[in-house]
Formats: C-alpha cells, structure tokens, sequence
C-alpha cells in the first residue's frame, strides 16, 4: 500500500465511477421509458475498454510504468468523454419530453438512471484526466 | 530521474486532458448538428438562409402582404385584438343592476381575493402567458389596466395581498424550467387541488382593520380564479381536492369555504357600507357557483375566462359600462359536475396487464355517448318533461332526489346576459337538402336603453324515433347549428341576421345502417318532425321546442318557452342517401369500429341512451384486461416493412426535372402535373429523414429547393419564438416585412391573447377570423409558419385542465370559430393546424391512454369539431394525439386518418405528431402509412442519426417495399404542397438557393478541435520526449 501514489487512487475512483455508469446505462437500457432505444454499443464499448484500462492500470502498474500504460491511461478519460458525449445525446430528447410533456412518476424514475449514469461517466472521466498527471506507483 | 518522472506524468496528464477535450469536440460535432435548430433558438442564430438573384425585382418574390407598416402597428393591433376579444367574450352571468359601474364608483373599487392582484392570465404550462415588457405593447394584469383604465383601487387591501405575497408561491415545472408562480395553479395529473386564497384570519393578522377600508371604496370585487394548464388535470369530488385543508371544498372546482368567507365578508361590508358586491369568475374550466347565482348578497357575475395579457382592459371596461358584454358561455355550468355522465369515468383506470414498454398504461371510456354538456343535461330535462326514458329517475341525480334540471344546472351553454335586452324573432326558415343548406332569417331588436350586439344561436332538435332506438342511434335534445353575431344595435335598432348552416350536422350517424359502399355505417336523416328555433342559450331553446311540442310549466316546464320561435320541417320517410356521401363524393362508412370497447370485448360497455337513463347511466370502467388481440395493436408494431408490397422501381426518386419548389409557389391544384414531375425530385433519403424527424422546425431538403419552416405553438397566440428571432433584418434585402435589427418589438411574443375558451365565448366568428388574421401578419413579419395553434378538442368534462386551449364543449362552436380562425391566418400564408387529431380528452396518462367511445360520438362531437376546419376553411396542418384511438396510436389509425381525415373530408396538408419521442410509440412506419408527414423526434439530418432511434428505418428495408415508399412520397408531397401554399417561400424564386451559414458555434466548435488537436499532438510528442529522457 505504502507503494501506491495518488494515482492509484484517484483511478481506483475513475473506475468505480466507470463501473457505476455501465450499471446504471445496462438498468437505464433496459427501463420502459428508454428500452427502446436499446443498448449502444459505442457506450457499451468505450466504458468497458476504459474501464478495463483502468483495472490493468491498477493491477499491473509498477514503479516505472511501461508506455502502453501511460497510453493506458490517456486512452481511459477518452473513451469514458466518447461514451458519455453518446449517452447523452442518444438521452437528451427523452429528458426534455420527461421533464415537460411526460413528467410522471414512472418516466422520472425511468430517468433517474440515465441521469445517474451520464453524472458517473462525467465524473469518471474528468477523474480519469486528474489520474493521469499522476503515476500509479511511486517513485 | 524524480525530474524526468514529473515531466513524464505532467505531458502524459496533459495530453489526456487535451485528447479528452478533442475527443468532446469532435462527439459533440453531430450532437449539434442534430439540435442545430433547438440551439439556434436559444442563441439566436441561423444556420440557413435563402440567397435569390438580387437581379430580381423584390416585389414579385412576396406572395403576401402586411397590414401593418412596421411592428408597432403590428403589436398594438394585436393588443387591441385582445381587448376586443375580451369585450366581446367575457359573460355577464348575473347582474340585479350593479353592472355597469358609474362614473364614481370607478373609483371605489375593493379587489377582495388574492386572484384580483394574481390573475391567471393564461396556462400554468400550455398557452402561457407570454408578459412583454419594453415594447410597443406591454402586457398588463388586472391591477395595471384598471389604472390605465382611470379607475382607483383600495390601496389598504392592496398592500394587504402584496404582504401575503409568499404565500401564493407555487412553483410548476414549465418546459423542463421550474417557474414560481404566484397565481392559483392547477394540480399535476396525480395531484389535487389546493386553495392558496387567505383565510380572514390571515388577512386580519396581515391587516389589522382591513375591512373598514371598504367604507370608503364599496365597490367589492371578488376575484376567484381556478387555473389551467397542459399536462394537468382536476380530479372529479373530494378525490381531487388537497385532504389537509379542511376547507368544506367538495370538488376543486367548487368552492372553498376561504373562499365563502371571502364573498361573505365583501356582503357584510356591502350591508355596512351600501355598497356592491361583484364576482369575477377567472376560470377556463367551469366552476361550481350555484350557491353565489343563489345567495343575493351577490350583486353580479362576471365569467372573464383566461384573460392574457391585454384582456383586462376589456374586464375594465365592460365593469365600467365603456363596453356591453356580449359574450355567452361555451360550457355549462353545473351544479356539481361530478355528477355529470362523462364524470364517471374520468381519472385513471390502468389496464390489469398494463406494460410500460409499449405505453400501454390505461383505458378511458366515454360511456356518455353523445351526451357531453348540455347535450345531456338539456336531453334529459326534455325527457323528464316529455316523460320518456327514466329521465326523472334518481340516477346521477347531484342531490340523491329524482333528477330535476334545476338542481343540475347554474347557467346553461350558450347563457349571457347584457346591459340592454334584446328580442329575437325567428322569420324564416328553409331546409334545403339538395343545397345541403338550413337558411333561418332572424330579426334581433335591442329593446334596452345601451347599445350593445347580440348572439343568434339556431338549434335544431332531431326526431328520435323507434328507429333509433332499436339501432342505437342517439339523439340530442337540441344542437347547436349554427350562430351568428348582429353589429352594434343602437337602442331600438334592429338587424336581420340570415344563418346558412350546413345541413349536413343535424344527420346522425347509425353504424348498423347499410351503405351504398355496400357495408355498414352512413349518415341518415331520420322520418319526423325537425324543429328549428333560437335562443340565449340552449336551455331558451329546449323550452321553446318543448313548447312548440305544447308542453308547459305544468309538465315540469322550469319556465314558459316561446313556440313562436320554433319553425318545424316535415321529413316523410328516414333519409339514408343525402349525406352517403362527404362534400367531396367519398362514400362514407363505419372507420372507427375498433373504437367500440365492445368490437374487442363484447357486452362489456354499455353506452348511454337517452331510451333508459336510469339503466345506462355510465359506470366506471376500471380493471379491464387487455385481450391478446389487443395487444397486438397495442405494441405499435403493425406494419411489416416487406418485399412483398409491390414493384420498388415503380416508385421514382432523385429524378433531374429541374424544378424547385419555388416553382410551385401558390400552386394550389394538387393535379398539376408539375407535383409530380417535383416530387420525383425528391430522394428517398429525404423522405425518410424528413418523416422520422419532424422535430420543431421542418428542415430544408436540397433536392427540391425546400427551406426550413419553423413550427410554432399554441393556442393563445404564437409563443414559441420572439418577434425578431427569425424575423429578416436585411431591410435593403426588398422583404416588405424586414425589421431593423434594433427593432423595440423584436423580443415580442404573441403568446397574450385570452385563452380559446374567451374566444369561443364571443361567439362571433368575425373576431375569430381576426385572430387568424393578426396572428397572420405576425407570422409575416417574424418568419414563422406553420402555426400549432388550433386547439379545437372539445370540453368533454370541466376536469379536464387543458380545456383553456380548447373552445368549448359544443362541436359546432367549436368547428366555426376555429375554422374563422384558420382561414383567417391563411390569408396571410400562416398554416394555423387544428389539433390534437383526435380524442385528447384527458391529460392523465395521455400517451398512450386507450380512448374507446361509439362511432357515432366520435363523428359527432370531437370529430364534428375539426370537420368544417377541413372542409371548409382548407386547413393545411394538422397536429395528431398523444392518446391512442382504441387500441391504435392516434398517428396510426387508418380509419381516422386515411379514410376520414384524408378521405371524406379531403386534408392535403402536413401532419406532425404531437411530442412523441418514444421510438416505438412513435409508430414511424404506421404513421407513414396513414399520412403522417412527420414526428416530432429530432436529430442529425443522417440515415445514421435515424436509424439510430428507428432501427427498422434503413434504406436497405424501406428500399424493398414499394408500398412505404410510395406511401413516404406522398406524405412529402402533401407537406410540400402545404408549405408551396404558405408564407414560407416568400422572398424566393426558381433562382434561389439554399446556402448553410456558419454559425458562431460552428466556428468556435471546429476552432476547438483544431486547437486541441494540435495541443494533443504537441502534448504527445512532448511526453515522449520525456519518457525516452526518461529511458535514457
């Protein structure tokens, strides 16, 4: 433990966030509200790949982490900014019909995980880029 | 080495940071471009414009032209519009002589109610109240137009309800924006009422003594107000009402006992001072006022509906006698109207084996039938005399004893009252089958002492025969026909207003009878007696019939009628042919079966009839399961796209014809050879592009030369966009309506005027054409035209809360002004659509709601009410429901759709779907293949984008079915044409073209990813000069 540095943690966090979204985009798919719009793989696809970035980062990183993993780690942030940049979009009309001409309790739960999900693929990412000034192990 | 590991992470972070930003940009690119015209709107950008040949002389290039000089002209005639409107359309329910108000007593006024100094000028959400401010035309609430108006209010009971002003805070959820109200509001659709009016208690704390400052100012007003709004709803009884108050409010629309005390504290002073005691009712749906009609403390009654933003001026002076109300009610006004059949069965009945994921949540039948308003309660009143049909019976009795039509009824539809009196005298009538034509000639006299106008109001009473009973045709006791407006009638003067109705709505429909189709369903004229007479609303009429039919208070009468306002016409034997057919030949013929509850489940739902209305009394339908059959409709998922549906290569697209629509400008015959050889222009990509996404403006199409048309609502004017948002402030460009890009009215919005249920209490079409008219010039001057502004749904019940964008609960008044209406913005090449095609009773639940009622109600209430907007007036749009007919979407029904609306009736305009941006509710191919020309889903103009949301909706499976795909065609030649026929072209010709303009945004979005495209590549390549220093 004692070798772990700031990014370790700060990935570690990337991560669960990462994990949280893919959870909460597979309810979100799967909700009456949003279910038709099935499951994208561009969202799928950029959390997973970031996500398994991340676990290998913290995983396999040493004190002098090999460039693939710096690559690694550039690449997570990315992919996590590509898939919510596509969440979003593919859930900003429902949201706008939910919030006006569909409010009820039904739709807002409906919307509740879409909404939980997009906040966790931001945070995800925008953890993801503070982790990568920083080296899993240290020095 | 720390050094080298520092630079390392800090070019590896930065090179995340700046890839993640590229990354956002580059993702973002089509993300705009899908919401390009949601993000033009917030920022007041364009992304298009039309460039003509500035060789071309200007003044051909415009089709129409404005009234008004520039936009002052333009805002203070919609002002003054609005107070006409109000004028004319505010109902004077009761008056012993208070009204009008003197010279001296302008000066005395008490508000009394929190509503007087917090009206509700418009919809909580829906037809709001667009407030102005800064412009050539400022909007104004109660309080600021009686001080225009020079009359003097109490300034202690002012400053009273300005203290309280906390609270009456509610906050609503308005378009996704949380808006803080301090006006009454109206309950969510699973919400109740509360009353927000202070009790005496609270006013006394506030105010110590208020009371005695009605000594000085004796002229009381009270203000009561229930509001309206989209997506809301009041619930019938106690069940609708907020259970914490204990105020003794029965219903939300009744009253509350702050309320009574209030009214009661205005008579107390009244008894003190001398003075008056006047209520403003400031309501769409109606109230239950039959205790202050009752109590004679009560002076007067002024119903003054949603006013908007100019309609107090018209309440101010219709109190102060500058104006003589001539308005009548559009709704009646019941007792208690829980009571009423359509009651029982409004609220929310979920199916058993509801499913969310295809919207199938719940059911509404309306067992009433025919009987909606006082189509009932005037039937059974008849009944009771005649003493037919159980009609005495206890039966949906408000009071538990046998049924009696004054313990039913406060004010009946069609009642107003006016500072002068008038007579009116039936003296001619003419039934004219062949010419398809009812001509009444009726003299009006003003016999009072004020000059004022007046309403003729035909009604026709219909034969109900063993026939009918034995087919299950209903018959209202009396219709309206039809009604006309005399000018202003000097005291004495009179005027002979002729009223040629169409004879066509007093056929019934009978879904047994054989047709010349050689199938089931056609309009007949039963054998009998017809009478035919008038009168100030449709109570005068039932007892005039009655009264012709020799009947007398002894009968059971409430009051005497007049028989010599009644002509009779003689039919010797039932009358099938005549109206087989619509006015445009087509046969017609049952299409709306599958609306029947029964045609699913027989002998479930029995409908009203007025043979037995204590043994068909509605009951309420709840926990009804779905059959499989029926939810095969109700998964939406109809249509099977195949290669089976003819020959693809029939249908031609993306031919070389070198037309533009442009060429098509006013081109009004749909035969023209031309709309052919244009539309063969057209790609099947367009079309399918265009259909799936209809979004809030209809976007250009390059191959026909097609501009982009923006969509508007709603019903209290054009509210979407500002004045100047799209206006064309190029004023060397030769547009006659070009503004400066300074122009003080170009933040102006048009969402002011009184809300419909005003409109259609003026009962004077000529305001109503008006209205289409002004909101015509509007459209010229701001660039917007297609206009979602027709809201002629009827009042099937007061609960419904989105009843102030609809006229009334009459068909006919309904139809008329909103045909005026429409042909009014015609003139003016503003496409003003009737919606919500059709059956949007209910706000609960209202997507994917499954309406069931007969054939014959459909086609002669709700469906009536849209008929002439069609036939007659021309209407080039038409907006669809959110709620299911039976089990089919509203934009899916082909005997709604097809075979009525663009059959029989003849539609060849533009048809949106109504928000819809569920993919599957959405119902694209069904609705393609019922004429739906476009949904209301946005996004990228890309086949990517659209498969995206409709995953079906790929040219390798559209390409297949020559059925969709002609039937794709057609929908855009139907929108095309509309939009040919409309301002839209103005300012284009064959030359002109379309160019895309590079907004700010698109600058600084493609700057962006330039800029961090570099910076990542820099950042990269200085991360591995740091990882090889690092090596090294």
């Amino acid at each position: 433990m004692k070798q772990n540095g700031i990014g370790f943690y700060t990935t570690g966090l990337s991560f669960v966030a990462g994990v949280v979204a893919l959870v909460f985009y597979m309810i979100n798919a799967k909700t009456d509200y949003f279910a038709n719009l099935g499951v994208s793989p561009v969202v799928v696809g950029c959390t997973v790949v970031a996500v398994v970035a991340e676990l290998l980062l913290l995983v396999l990183s040493k004190q002098n982490q090999p460039i693939w993993m710096d690559l690694a780690a550039v690449a997570a942030p990315v992919l996590l900014m590509v898939a919510f940049i596509n969440l979003t979009g593919s859930r900003v009309n429902g949201i706008a019909s939910i919030m006006t001409f569909e409010n009820n309790a039904q739709t807002m739960s409906d919307l509740t995980s879409a909404i939980v999900s997009m906040a966790a693929l931001l945070i995800a990412c925008l953890i993801g880029i503070v982790s990568s000034y920083f080296n899993i192990r240290k020095a | 080495m720390k050094n080298t590991s520092a630079k390392r992470a800090l070019w590896r972070g930065l090179t995340s940071t700046t890839a993640s930003l590229l990354a956002l940009t580059i993702a973002a690119t089509p993300l705009v471009n899908g919401f390009r015209t949601d993000i033009d709107k917030f920022l007041g950008t364009q992304s298009q414009m039309i460039v003509t040949n500035a060789e071309e002389d200007p003044s051909s290039l415009y089709t129409y032209t404005s009234d008004y000089a520039n936009t002052t002209e333009l805002v203070q005639a919609i002002a003054d519009l609005a107070e006409r409107m109000s004028e004319e359309g505010v109902v004077l329910l009761k008056n012993n002589g208070a009204l009008p108000l003197s010279q001296e007593e302008t000066q005395k006024l008490s508000l009394l109610g929190f509503s007087s100094y917090y009206p509700v000028m418009g919809g909580d959400m829906g037809s709001s109240l667009t407030a102005n401010e800064g412009t050539d035309a400022d909007t104004v609430d109660f309080v600021q137009a009686l001080a225009a108006k020079g009359f003097a209010i109490n300034p202690t009971l002012q400053g009273l309800y300005t203290s309280l002003e906390p609270m009456f805070k509610t906050e609503v959820n308005k378009w996704g924006n949380i808006i803080e109200y301090y006006n009454i509001t109206t309950p969510s659709t699973t919400g109740y009422f509360t009353s927000k009016e202070p009790s005496q208690s609270a006013m006394e704390e506030a105010q110590a003594g208020w009371k005695d400052s009605m000594n000085e100012y004796n002229v009381m007003v009270v203000t009561l107000a229930r509001s309206a709004s989209e997506n809301g709803t009041y619930l019938p009884g106690e069940a609708g009402v907020d259970p914490s108050q204990n105020l003794n409010q029965a219903d939300a629309l009744g009253l509350s006992d702050d309320e009574r005390d209030l009214v009661q504290a205005a008579i107390d002073a009244k008894t003190a001072n001398g003075g008056k005691v006047i209520v403003l009712l400031n309501n769409a749906s109606p109230m239950e006022v039959e205790e202050l009609e009752a109590n004679e403390g009560v002076d007067a009654i002024l119903q003054i509906g949603l006013p908007g933003g100019y309609g107090f001026y018209g309440v101010a002076d219709v109190l102060s006698g500058a104006a003589n109300p001539s308005g009548h009610l559009s709704d009646t006004y019941a007792v208690d109207n829980s009571a009423a059949p359509s009651a029982q069965n409004f609220g929310n009945y979920p199916w058993t084996n509801a499913d969310a994921s295809i919207s199938a949540n719940s059911i509404l039948v309306e067992a009433e039938g025919i009987y909606v308003g006082y189509k009932y309660y005037e039937t059974r009143y008849m009944d009771s005399v005649l003493g037919q049909g159980n009609a005495s019976s206890t039966v949906g009795s408000s009071n538990g004893s046998a049924w009696s039509y004054d313990s039913e009824v406060t004010y009946p539809f069609g009642y107003g009252l006016s500072y002068t009196t008038f007579t009116q005298t039936l003296d001619s009538l003419n039934v004219d089958l062949a010419a398809g034509t009812v001509t009444a000639q009726v003299t009006v006299t003003n016999t009072g002492s004020v000059a004022g106008k007046d309403v003729v109001q035909l009604y026709t009473s219909l034969p109900y025969t063993d026939y009918d009973k034995q087919n299950g045709v209903e018959k209202a006791g009396v219709q309206l026909l039809d009604y006309a407006k005399t000018g202003e009638l000097a005291p004495g003067e009179s005027e002979t207003v002729t009223i040629t109705a169409d004879a066509q709505y007093m056929a019934s429909w009978d879904s047994s009878r054989d047709n010349i189709a050689g199938t089931k369903g056609t309009y007949i004229l039963d054998a009998g007696t017809y009478y035919f007479t008038i009168g100030n609303g449709s109570h005068e009429a039932a007892n005039n019939v009655l009264a012709a039919q020799g009947k007398t208070v002894a009968d059971g009468m409430t009051v005497e009628g007049n028989a010599a306002n009644v002509q009779t016409w003689e039919l010797a034997e039932l009358d099938d042919e005549t109206f087989a057919r619509s006015k445009n030949g087509t046969v017609v013929e049952n299409q709306l079966e599958d609306m029947d509850l029964n045609y699913w489940m027989p002998g479930t739902a029995t409908y009203m009839t007025r043979s037995d209305w204590e043994g068909t009394f509605p009951k309420t339908y709840e926990g009804l399961t779905a059959t499989d059959e029926m939810m095969e409709y109700l998964d939406c998922d109809v249509y099977e796209i195949s290669a089976d549906n003819g020959d693809p290569s029939s249908v031609i697209f993306g031919a070389d014809n070198g037309l533009t629509l442009a060429d098509l400008k006013g081109v009004a015959d749909l035969e023209d050879p031309r709309w052919e050889a244009l539309m063969d222009q057209i790609t099947l990509e367009d079309c399918m592009i265009r259909t799936a996404f209809g979004g809030t403006s209809t976007k250009d199409i390059e191959s026909i030369m097609s501009p982009e048309v923006i969509q508007n609502d709603g019903p209290n004017g054009i509210y979407s966009y500002p004045l100047g948002q799209y206006a064309n402030t190029d004023t060397e460009s030769g547009d006659p309506c070009a503004i400066e890009a300074d122009d003080p009215n170009a933040a102006y919005k048009a969402g002011v005027m009184p809300s419909p249920v005003v409109i259609g209490q003026t009962f004077s079409k000529q305001l109503a054409r008006e209205y289409g008219e002004t909101m015509g010039n509007y459209s010229l001057w701001s660039n917007l035209t297609i206009y979602w502004g027709c809201g002629n749904n009827i009042h099937r019940s007061p609960y419904n809360a989105r009843n102030h964008e609809y006229y009334s609960e009459d068909a006919m008044l309904t139809a008329y002004q909103g045909a005026a209406f429409v042909e009014g913005g015609m003139e003016y090449g503003l496409i003003i659509a009737p919606k919500h095609f059709a059956f949007n009773d209910i706000e609960i639940n209202r997507t994917g709601i499954s309406v069931f009622m007969t054939e014959q109600q459909a086609r002669e209430n709700e469906l009536r009410g849209t008929q002439p907007i069609i036939e007659d007036a021309g209407a080039l749009g038409i907006m669809t429901a959110y709620n299911r007919v039976g089990v089919t979407t509203s934009n899916a029904h082909t005997g709604l759709l097809q075979n009525i609306l663009r059959g029989e009736w003849g539609f060849k305009g533009l048809a949106t779907e109504d928000f819809i941006q569920d993919a599957l509710y959405t119902s694209l191919k069904e609705a393609v293949m019922n004429g739906i020309t476009m949904s209301c889903n946005t996004g990228d103009s890309t086949l990517e984008a659209v498969a995206e949301k409709f995953d079906y909706w790929t040219v390798e499976n559209v390409s297949q079915d020559a059925q969709l795909m002609a039937a794709l065609k057609q929908a855009m030649t139907w929108q095309y044409y509309a939009i040919a026929n409309s301002n839209a072209l103005d300012g284009m010709s064959s030359s002109s073209e379309l160019v895309s303009v590079r907004t700010w945004y698109d600058n600084a979005l493609t700057g962006a990813t330039v800029a961090f495209g570099v910076l990542t590549v820099l950042c990269a390549v200085m991360y591995v000069r740091a990882a090889k220093k690092k090596e090294q």
